[in-house]
């Protein structure tokens, strides 16, 4: 009787830590900010100090054009850095999808970029974006070019740069990892049948490789608006507006302007657009995925 | 046959080019921020040329001055207490990842062998959760740890830890580092759970069943018999969870005061408006930098396991 | 026994003399025994006047007994730390370091105490403080509240903080460029906006004036030092914006001249950019703060030591250069206030000046401008102490609604450097954004 009992309970006493950390860490306070975005709450009241003011703050977001240029400039941004990053990354694997010499050590160097910290990493791009003291400005110098004013004119350029240098080692490691799980038997059938390279790569590796590329796609897309802390340290969202993405605009809101119900109303929006996002993606590579077992299916039977 | 083999060989030279040129681009960065930790501000300043300069280790001495056993000349006062940040980050660091392994752990496996939810929903929580940027967490976490999740001094818990502790005022999660801890296993359990499920689920039942048979307990069989079989699942979660504890900058920064700075609050708060010391702060940069370089380098293969864990399927 | 009976007699007089001793000596007077052995904790900011105080805070130490933590912070996290710890019901600061515009928040909120209990007891006021000697403009933008204007000096005001770690504005040039190439130095406004576009001309890759211009506060502050002196204000005496007005146009365009003829990345500098520019050799002028004067002697940190020579904030119809920095004050929830009081009395006393002035800091008296001492090791004090006079309190206001508004003139003014967005357009966006501000906080309500 005691051991029976005692193996039911233990599923539970396994997962209840678990469940506590989840609830007072993310689900408690995820529910508190939606609460929150419904008030005009300011950091130094607890909550049920503060007004309620219904949908004021969402409104008055709607309206604000630093909002809708920031909600500009993070789709900009996110839109970008994800499609760089996935060409540049599944290109460099298709081409590097072979036993070279000083693959392992590219594989371990490769994501040192990924490993350091984002406030470090914003730290080196700064001072080489230096109007003087910068590698860039200096070589262009060097040569008698004129030199740039990367983090002033080319503000979410030069961010936008400095976070593909920092993450497409992640889409390459995934998609190298993806290729070099693909079943050799159909890339030898395709190359005696006569395929070229890139009939190959077009016709049987990515659609392979698909639903990996997508989910890659998919996570980098979701960390893309999670940027912050390299912004930070490299224009701290300037100059003007230009680099300020979403999740900034919220923290500074929070921090600097002290208006609490304003960013959790902004973070609501965030989580919206990330949720859509999601949902869009997933369908999608539900639709992609059906495609795919009806073409199956319609060869098998004409086998 | 030999047709393939003589293409192979005619395009080696370009792709180790290749190769060479995408080491160089990311390594390339990193060595700068190491050569100009060496360099001093006025070499900075005027522009010396990367090679040609005179190394000095008085960057790193500024940046250490409070744990360093000797008075140094060119500091007037001891600013940056970066060593009192380090030993800050270190703890946090540590404790979450050890907590967030085991937490994470028990419940993977529950998840796993008690069947609760299939594979699909928890991906699709993890997915949810890993949505959440911590700027959206910060809100309402900031308006929590300060206001709402704190002990009267008045009460008896609170007085206690005020008389042992010191500190003024009531206790509350902010400023501790039990409350930063608490929010990093937050955000880190979903994705260990998720890494260490597909780990779990290769461990054959018959193990389990036999230990089973033998007279062991639920728990003795999740020590014994299943962790040792998961260990470069929980090695890859480890670094995976240390690196983004010891790396993380917004939430730290807004739940922390003077006592449990950690490194990369330290960093930010250099890059004063008044003297960009460069050397001291790519010194500062260096010292962070170092942990998780020494993981890159010693165990990169636990890590690209991490990554490509459930994203590949086999 | 008789001996060891003697021996105990002698002992026992020679203990009773030298009690009597002891009781009988007048008390020395030392004020400071009774919190000798507290420990202060105190927030600065990161700059360059509170990096000269922790030089100096040991030789406190030394002298009373007290010892004092600094928690030093950027100046911006500064304010959003203080913001907190002095909302709670027991603070971890016995003394902060505040930025001029918080005296508004602060002194609204109730969260400083009022100096004048402290200056009342005798046991804690010092009587050769000599506070008339303490700069005025500093003391009444900084320190003074409720009076005219709810911020200025006047008969309703009182004082909730002291000066410390002021600066005004005044003019740095590089002797060296001006001599090579005949040039005066600028002592209006045309003359300056003509030097500076002339200089790039005839040194290539030098700028001209150097200047703060990125997003948001920046760019604010640049705009104002020059709205003063053409004139201008922010509001009117009826609160109504009148910071679009031709003066402001004006001084907005000569921000623009500026940053055009200036060094390379001009549009997005901050503080320590445009400064780090000048220190470097890179621009001919520096028109800013006081503060910098240490470093720019400072050879570890500048190139241009010794070429540099230092002239008043130019004229426009009037002068008028900028009041502003920090101020010392103790918050309501300190835990030891008497003893912080101390500190900020021997930090802000003749001698403390001096020695905080020696150290690098900036002075809030006018006698140490005029020292000997301190003008042997820092020529430019003399200039510093004339420009003092015409530093005007209140070229900018300190109200609680300044702080959205100042954010907002600075986003608007960067994009008018970076976009070249219409300056009048610009400017009433700005008065009217600012308007609708006012009227939310109830600056209309009297009419």
């Amino acid at each position: 009787m005691n051991v029976a009992t005692y193996n039911k309970t233990t599923p539970y006493l396994f997962l209840v830590p678990a469940l506590i950390i989840m609830v007072l860490g993310l689900l408690y306070p995820l529910g508190y900010m939606v609460y929150g975005s419904f008030r005009d709450w300011s950091p130094s009241q607890s909550l049920g100090e503060s007004e309620f003011i219904g949908l004021g703050n969402y409104i008055t977001l709607w309206n604000d054009p630093s909002f809708r240029e920031s909600v500009g400039v993070t789709l900009k941004f996110a839109v970008s850095v994800v499609s760089v990053e996935m060409l540049m990354g599944v290109g460099l694997a298709l081409l590097l999808d072979r036993n070279l010499r000083g693959m392992s050590l590219l594989r371990t160097l490769f994501i040192l970029p990924m490993m350091i910290a984002p406030v470090v990493v914003g730290l080196i791009w700064r001072y080489m974006y230096h109007p003087t003291l910068g590698v860039f400005n200096k070589t262009l110098t060097g040569i008698g070019l004129d030199s740039v004013d990367w983090l002033g004119q080319h503000a979410l350029l030069s961010v936008i740069i400095a976070d593909i240098w920092q993450w497409t080692p992640f889409i390459f490691i995934l998609s190298l990892a993806a290729l070099q799980s693909l079943p050799r038997s159909a890339l030898e059938a395709a190359r005696i049948d006569g395929a070229t390279g890139w009939q190959q790569i077009i016709h049987i590796k990515l659609p392979l490789m698909m639903p990996v590329l997508i989910v890659t796609g998919l996570l980098r897309l979701i960390d893309a608006f999670k940027v912050l802390e390299v912004i930070l340290v490299m224009t701290e969202g300037g100059p003007g507006l230009s680099t300020e993405i979403l999740a900034l605009r919220i923290s500074r809101t929070a921090t600097e302007f002290r208006e609490l119900g304003v960013a959790a109303a902004m973070s609501n929006y965030l989580l919206l657009m990330l949720l859509t996002l999601t949902v869009f993606m997933l369908v999608y590579n539900r639709w992609l995925e059906y495609l795919a077992q009806r073409a199956m299916t319609v060869a098998k039977e004409e086998d | 046959m030999s047709a393939v083999d003589t293409t192979e060989r005619r395009q080696h030279p370009a792709f180790y080019a290749l190769i060479v040129m995408l080491i160089v681009m990311s390594v390339g960065p990193i060595l700068l921020m190491l050569s100009v930790s060496f360099k001093l501000n006025v070499d900075v300043i005027s522009g010396t040329s990367g090679l040609l300069f005179m190394p000095t280790i008085q960057n790193y001495e500024t940046a250490l001055c409070d744990v360093l056993p000797y008075e140094l000349d060119h500091l007037d006062f001891c600013g940056l207490k970066f060593g009192g940040a380090f030993v800050n980050s270190l703890i946090i660091a540590l404790v979450s990842t050890v907590l967030t392994l085991i937490i994470g752990c028990m419940a993977a496996y529950a998840l796993v062998r008690f069947r609760f939810m299939g594979r699909d929903t928890v991906s699709g929580t993890t997915l949810m959760v890993r949505m959440v940027p911590p700027a959206v967490l910060l809100v309402p976490v900031f308006g929590l740890w300060n206001n709402e999740f704190c002990i009267s001094k008045a009460d008896w818990l609170g007085g206690l830890i005020r008389d042992t502790f010191g500190g003024r005022g009531d206790v509350c999660l902010a400023g501790t580092h039990s409350g930063i801890i608490i929010i990093y296993i937050a955000m880190n359990l979903p994705f260990v759970i998720w890494i260490l499920q597909s780990f779990i689920v290769q461990v054959p039942r018959q193990l389990e069943e036999a230990a089973r048979m033998d007279g062991a307990g639920p728990f003795q069989i999740f020590f014994k018999v299943v962790l040792p079989l998961i260990k470069p699942g929980l090695a890859a979660a480890a670094i995976f969870t240390f690196r983004i504890a010891w790396n993380e900058y917004l939430l730290a920064s807004a739940l922390s005061d003077r006592d449990t700075k950690t490194v990369p609050i330290l960093i930010v708060n250099n890059m004063s408006e008044f003297n960009v010391e460069w050397g001291v702060i790519m010194a500062t940069g260096m010292l962070l930098a170092i942990p998780p370089i020494i993981f890159t380098l010693f165990a990169s293969r636990q890590i690209i396991t991490g990554m490509t864990a459930g994203a590949v399927k086999g | 026994m008789f001996d060891i009976s003697k021996r105990l007699v002698k002992t026992a007089v020679a203990t009773a003399v030298v009690a009597a001793a002891v009781v009988s000596t007048p008390a020395l007077a030392n004020p400071y025994e009774d919190y000798a052995g507290t420990t202060l904790v105190v927030n600065f900011p990161a700059h360059p006047h509170y990096d000269a105080v922790r030089k100096i805070l040991p030789a406190f130490t030394k002298e009373t007994g007290i010892k004092v933590e600094v928690d030093q912070l950027p100046y911006l996290k500064m304010r959003e730390r203080q913001t907190l710890e002095l909302a709670q019901d027991e603070g971890d600061y016995d003394l902060i370091a505040y930025v001029v515009f918080s005296k508004a928040d602060y002194v609204y909120a109730d969260q400083l105490e009022n100096l004048a209990r402290y200056f009342m007891n005798p046991k804690l006021a010092n009587p050769a403080y000599d506070a008339d000697d303490l700069i005025d403009g500093y003391v009444y933008n900084i320190g003074f509240a409720g009076g005219n204007k709810g911020y200025l000096q006047g008969k309703t005001g009182s004082l909730y903080g002291i000066p410390y770690g002021s600066e005004t504005s005044v003019l740095g040039y590089r002797k060296d460029i001006f001599k090579k190439h005949g040039l005066k130095v600028p002592e209006n406004y045309e003359e300056l906006l003509d030097v500076a576009c002339k200089i790039p001309k005839l040194e290539p890759g030098m700028g001209g004036l150097s200047s703060r211009a990125a997003s948001g506060h920046h760019a604010a502050h640049a705009f104002l030092l020059h709205l003063a002196p053409l004139g201008g204000r922010i509001f009117d005496a009826e609160w109504n914006p009148v910071v679009n007005n031709k003066a402001g146009v004006q001084a907005a365009n000569a921000l623009k001249t500026i940053v055009d003829c200036g060094p390379e990345g001009a549009a997005s500098f901050g503080f320590g950019e445009a400064l780090g520019s000048f220190l470097a050799g890179d621009t001919a002028m520096f028109l800013d703060t006081t503060v910098v004067a240490g470093q720019i002697d400072d050879p570890a940190k500048s190139k241009v030591v010794g070429k540099v020579g230092w002239a008043m904030h130019p004229q426009g119809v009037r002068r008028g250069s900028q009041t502003g920095g920090f101020g010392i004050g103790i918050p309501k929830n300190a835990e030891h206030k008497e003893a912080a009081f101390l500190l900020m009395q021997w930090l802000t006393s003749k001698e403390g000046d001096k020695l905080v002035a020696l150290a690098g800091g900036n002075p809030s008296r006018f006698s140490t401008h005029d020292d000997k001492e301190v003008n042997a090791k820092f020529p430019h004090m003399a200039v510093f102490g004339e420009a003092l006079q015409y530093a005007d309190p209140d070229w900018r206001p300190i109200i609680p609604a300044w702080g959205k508004i100042n954010a907002d003139l600075g986003t608007t003014l960067s994009k008018v450097l970076t976009e070249d967005l219409d300056v009048q357009q610009a400017l009433d966006g700005v008065a009217k954004r600012a308007k609708a501000i006012m009227e939310a906080e109830g600056y209309y309500s009297w009419r």
